[in-house]
């Protein structure tokens, strides 16, 4: 039950980080300057945006319930049942940032979410 | 192509740096407990903790994993969340291949069955465009004469 709900904080907690800090850079703008001067600007400015401040602080929850995670099951049971969050951040990703997820985009990323929960299963059942 | 072109470079940055963390933490030696009070256990963490931080490989490894969240997050500040969190999911892909042939580890039907159906769904998101919005100190939103 614990670990079900550690699970959850894993997934949604890297999700919403994911769409926090998505929200941070794109306030920011499109990065499109290879100088160095103007790069580090742009990185303060980044890392004391708020949305991207909120996002790492979600991610630091993520990492931290998927360590608590690890201490009640089985990596081979926690890695796999993440997978998930790829299709969770793209609900994230429409709802909070409008993003158009077309037919072929959402067909390859429940693709990908199938294809990394095989890879994260044990090799030997 | 500059989404594409920072892409590749995070997702290599990403699996050379899971290869490089691998290989360090494998060198670390655990102590031995017998007990396993908290206090036990704290003093193993410490201990592990030190080894690592004065472990090469694993400051290599944690360098390139910086490197690969310093463009993820580049790149999202021009193209889609739900393009390039997809898209770095072809690191999986690497690592299997970077454990099977730098590591020695083993590699079993159904991970490369994994890895080749993340590939196919990269491939499909690739196909659909990485940029569905428009974001402030866009080339488009300057055409239009938009501040």
């Amino acid at each position: 039950m614990i670990t079900a709900l550690l699970i959850m904080l894993v997934v949604l907690g890297g999700s919403a980080g994911d769409v926090f800090i998505t929200k941070g850079m794109k306030q920011l703008g499109e990065i499109s300057t290879l100088h160095m001067g103007r790069l580090f600007g742009i990185a303060g400015r980044a890392i004391t945006n708020r949305y991207f401040l909120i996002g790492v602080l979600f991610m630091a929850v993520s990492y931290f319930s998927f360590l608590g995670a690890l201490r009640l099951a089985d990596l081979s049971l926690v890695l796999p049942a993440t997978s998930i969050s790829f299709v969770i951040t793209t609900i994230g990703a429409r709802l909070f940032l409008k993003e158009k997820i077309s037919p072929a985009r959402l067909a390859g990323i429940v693709l990908v979410c199938v294809g990394v929960a095989l890879i994260s299963m044990p090799s030997q059942p | 192509m500059k989404t594409a072109t920072v892409l590749i470079i995070a997702i290599v940055a990403q699996a050379a740096g899971d290869v490089f963390l691998t290989k360090g933490m494998k060198t670390l030696t655990s102590l031995e407990t017998t007990g396993g009070g908290p206090s036990e256990s704290l003093s193993q963490v410490l201990h592990l903790a030190l080894q690592a931080m004065q472990n090469p490989m694993v400051w290599v490894g944690t360098l390139l994993l910086i490197v690969f969240f310093v463009l993820f997050s580049a790149a999202l500040s021009w193209a889609d969340l739900s393009f390039v969190l997809p898209a770095t999911a072809f690191g999986y892909v690497l690592n299997v291949a970077a454990g099977y042939y730098f590591l020695n580890e083993a590699v079993s039907p159904r991970r490369w069955a994994g890895a080749v159906i993340i590939t196919l769904g990269v491939l499909f998101v690739s196909r659909s465009g990485h940029r569905t919005i428009e974001t402030p100190g866009d080339e488009l939103l300057a055409a239009r004469g938009v501040e």
